[in-house]
């Protein structure tokens, strides 16, 4: 049965960095304006297929992309929203001077590279913007050119980067256009309070278009970062979900109960290997050496799902693409015999994690699990700032191995391959094959949903394959952590993308 | 006494162009990278646009002119990462929580830690004194985190006195983040007005007031607890700066918005300006404060006065 008062109450993990939907880029700050704008598209949260939202309907012609948007859409000022909202906003999140960190997310629309990398300084950088291929045929008709097809596009288009703006605010208030009272939005909630650091509050609009099926009156948000905070918040009835996690210490006792959830994460927490350094019978060896489960049940605790491939488990087509070349457990046998049959293996290897929690524990288990290879491992840690720009791209000369996490965009594994292409800025490891980088490429044109996922299976095969390069080990896939209470536990969940949608929140009494 | 003052302000100028000069290479020495705050690398066009944006594509003394002529007309400049914040918007949104926070802290260590002390100094070596002084110590031990988080669990969960574990909204939610904040301060207040008063009860002044059948609160309340507050008051100065500026420990623990948090959180971001504009107003509290400690003397102690002047 519903309950009489239809608020949740609950805890977001960080402050948001921005809620422009231009500069958006942390979780917070997405399920914010997840919930308070009208995406054109929206995930099926069980296939992840895009579903109409704001566009109610869309056509693909080759590289030519079409929306077609409902006429009831309205900003919280009272005026429609159009087309010309859509274009305005992305060639603002486009243009230098915003300094957009997401702007790459329009690269693939024509012209948008080059207008994003235009010096003002130096050029004019107007006659770049016209050439972006955004256009608004009429004003409910949005027209996107794509350098070549992208069959994730649609779904791309789900990512709050794609999210419009009032560009009436935008103009008014400048940079503080976000601010309650300044902010204008289009979607099912309004943002109502916004204390910084402490309090993000979001109240049910009744202009939204289906304002009749939204049942959540209003959601006080708390800004809780430290989990052991949330968790104790929790526990005294503060708030009714906990998205801020639980720290590992607690997690086997709070495993237990009914209010523990567990979501799966479109990620791969994973070791580069810098194939500079370490020969490939080795690498393959180092691979095989680890125990996954042994990592996972010891030492990160939250349920995560052992890696055997670096492309995450969900992404659509996993089926066909996933290996079982490496397995949840080590396969000692097989990594022994491939190392004696490596000479020039390396005997030393520096091992970089950075200082957050957690991490040098899992170095300490592959240390172990290494050693029994007869190699010597020495882990170093680093402040966060300091370890990236250790590992470049290129890698500093002394790193042999490094742990990183690769979070998807999008739900599309290209967004997950084409980190190992030659070019990749996220690619540390030195690793650059051609071959790879051709399969890619060729993924890339390919529209075929069947034909594609052929070819990543093929350049997962590549990596992690029984004769794969091996330039990363996966290690596990992430998850994501709640406490939920009762009341809402049936009808509050996280996507694979950590996107939750408080439209279809209702509270029940329990 | 005005020239004094005077004095010691305009030192100030000098000292913070200083303090901001280090802190401007210090921050630009540990490297790192202000744009890139996960696993994910920025590309180098959009690198290009927030340098450019944020003007780090000049050279250093183009920057560090720059920010000087901010400071001076009370602009803290952007932040790199609150993207829609600029410094003196996070100072005055988050400052005054700190503040107030810091006062209630300093005001449970003072009203709690002098009478401790006064109490062990009068029944020194008795029942009461050792009582005292174990509070005074494990106060004086115990880490913030761990006072704060055996608070939360006792008093907001486990007992259910209906605090709230967290926040900073209602009166009850300031209650066990200001004695967190102040139970180190008031066991360091405790030992030292212990210390100091057994030490003045034994001066000549003391015996001779005595003597002179003078009742003994009137001796202990004017002139033992006046003479054993200077150093008190020595090292109040310093402390009140501390527990003001904010607490990285306890605010991150009670989900506090104060300032403290941004010491760290600013240097690990790499958030240039906030680190910068933070360090400054630390500098100029603690040289606020020490010219208030300064002035405060010389109604302690006449003595001093005529030593500076």
């Amino acid at each position: 049965m519903l309950a009489a008062n239809q608020t949740l109450t609950m805890a977001w993990g960080a402050e948001p960095p921005s809620l422009d939907p231009g500069l958006a880029t942390d979780t917070t700050s997405s399920n914010v304006l997840l919930n308070i704008m009208d995406p054109l598209v929206k995930l099926d949260p069980k296939t992840l297929k895009p579903v109409p939202s704001l566009a109610q309907s869309w056509d693909v012609n080759g590289a030519t992309v079409t929306f077609h948007l409902r006429h009831d859409g309205r900003w919280t000022n009272g005026d429609p929203v159009t087309a010309n909202d859509f274009v305005y906003s992305w060639l603002r999140t486009l243009s230098p001077e915003l300094g957009a960190d997401y702007a790459y997310q329009f690269y693939g629309m024509t012209g948008a590279q080059a207008y994003n990398s235009c010096d003002p300084k130096k050029a004019d950088c107007n006659t770049l913007k016209n050439k972006v291929g955004i256009s608004a045929p009429d004003q409910y008709t949005l027209k996107v050119e794509l350098t070549s097809p992208q069959p994730w596009f649609i779904q791309q288009v789900a990512h709050t980067s794609f999210l419009a703006v009032n560009h009436k605010a935008v103009e008014r208030w400048g940079e503080r256009w976000t601010e309650p009272g300044h902010i204008v939005t289009n979607g099912p909630f309004k943002l109502a309070v916004w204390k910084h650091d402490a309090e993000i509050d979001l109240a049910k609009w009744n202009g939204w278009r289906d304002a009749k099926d939204v049942t959540l009156k209003r959601v006080n948000g708390r800004i809780i970062t430290d989990g052991t905070t949330a968790v104790q918040s929790f526990a005294a009835g503060e708030i009714d979900v906990n998205t801020t996690g639980i720290p590992p210490a607690d997690l086997p006792r709070l495993k237990t109960e009914d209010t523990y959830q567990n979501y799966p994460a479109l990620g791969t927490y994973f070791y580069g290997l810098n194939v500079k350094n370490i020969p490939l019978q080795e690498r393959r060896a180092m691979a095989l050496a680890i125990d996954r489960k042994s990592i996972i049940d010891n030492i990160a605790q939250a349920d995560q799902v052992p890696a055997t491939s670096f492309s995450a488990k969900g992404i659509p087509g996993f089926g066909e693409i996933k290996n079982d070349y490496l397995q949840p457990t080590a396969d000692m046998g097989k990594a022994k015999a491939l190392l004696a049959k490596t000479p020039n293996a390396k005997k030393h290897i520096n091992l970089f994690v950075n200082d957050a929690p957690g991490h040098k524990e899992i170095a300490i288990a592959v240390q172990a699990a290494w050693k029994k290879l007869g190699i010597d491992v020495t882990i170093k840690q680093m402040e966060f700032a300091q370890f990236l720009e250790f590992l470049g791209p290129p890698p500093n000369k002394a790193v042999d191995a490094y742990r990183l996490g690769w979070i998807g965009d999008y739900v599309d594994d290209i967004n997950f391959l084409e980190t190992w292409t030659c070019q990749s800025g996220n690619n540390n490891s030195n690793y650059c094959n051609p071959r790879y980088d051709a399969l890619v490429e060729k993924a890339r044109s390919t529209k075929d949903n069947a034909e594609r996922f052929k070819i990543y299976a093929q350049a997962e095969d590549m990596l992690t394959g029984p004769n794969g390069d091996f330039p990363v080990i996966p290690i596990y896939w992430y998850t994501y952590v709640t406490q939920e209470a009762p009341s809402v536990k049936d009808s509050f969940n996280i996507n694979l993308l950590n996107q939750f949608d408080l439209s279809t929140v209702k509270v029940v009494d329990k | 006494m005005t020239t004094f003052v005077i004095r010691r302000l305009l030192w100030t100028i000098p000292v913070l162009l200083l303090v901001i000069l280090f802190t401007f290479l210090m921050m630009r020495q540990i490297k790192g990278n202000p744009f890139r705050k996960t696993d994910r690398a920025v590309p180098a066009a959009i690198q290009a646009n927030l340098d450019r944006k944020f003007h780090l594509d000049e050279p250093w003394y183009v920057q560090y002119a720059d920010y000087v002529k901010g400071v001076f007309s009370l602009d803290l400049g952007p932040s790199l990462v609150l993207r829609n914040q600029s410094v003196n918007d996070i100072v005055k949104s988050h400052f005054p929580v700190s503040l107030e926070l810091g006062a209630y802290a300093f005001l449970f260590a003072i009203v709690a830690g002098v009478p401790l002390g006064m109490l062990a100094a009068l029944r020194a070596n008795k029942l009461s004194d050792y009582l005292a002084m174990l509070v005074a110590n494990v106060g004086f031990a115990v880490p913030s985190f761990l006072v704060a988080t055996l608070l939360i669990y006792y008093f907001a969960v486990k007992w259910n006195v209906g605090l709230p574990t967290s926040g900073w909204r209602s009166w009850d939610s300031k209650i066990l983040p200001s004695i967190a904040l102040g139970f180190f301060p008031m066991a360091y207040f405790a030992r030292l007005v212990r210390g100091t008063m057994l030490e003045t009860l034994q001066q000549d002044y003391v015996r001779t007031a005595k003597a002179k059948g003078l009742r003994r609160r009137r001796v202990v309340g004017l002139h033992v607890l006046r003479n054993s507050l200077i150093p008190v008051a020595t090292a109040a100065g310093p402390l009140l700066g501390a527990v003001i500026t904010g607490s990285f420990i306890i605010e991150t623990i009670f989900a506090i918005p104060g300032i403290g948090r941004y010491y760290v959180s600013s240097v690990s971001a790499r958030d240039y300006s906030v680190t910068m504009g933070l360090t400054i107003l630390y500098a100029v509290i603690v040289i606020v404060g020490n010219l208030v400690v300064d002035i405060l003397y010389g109604f302690l102690d006449p003595r001093t006065r005529e030593a500076r002047t």
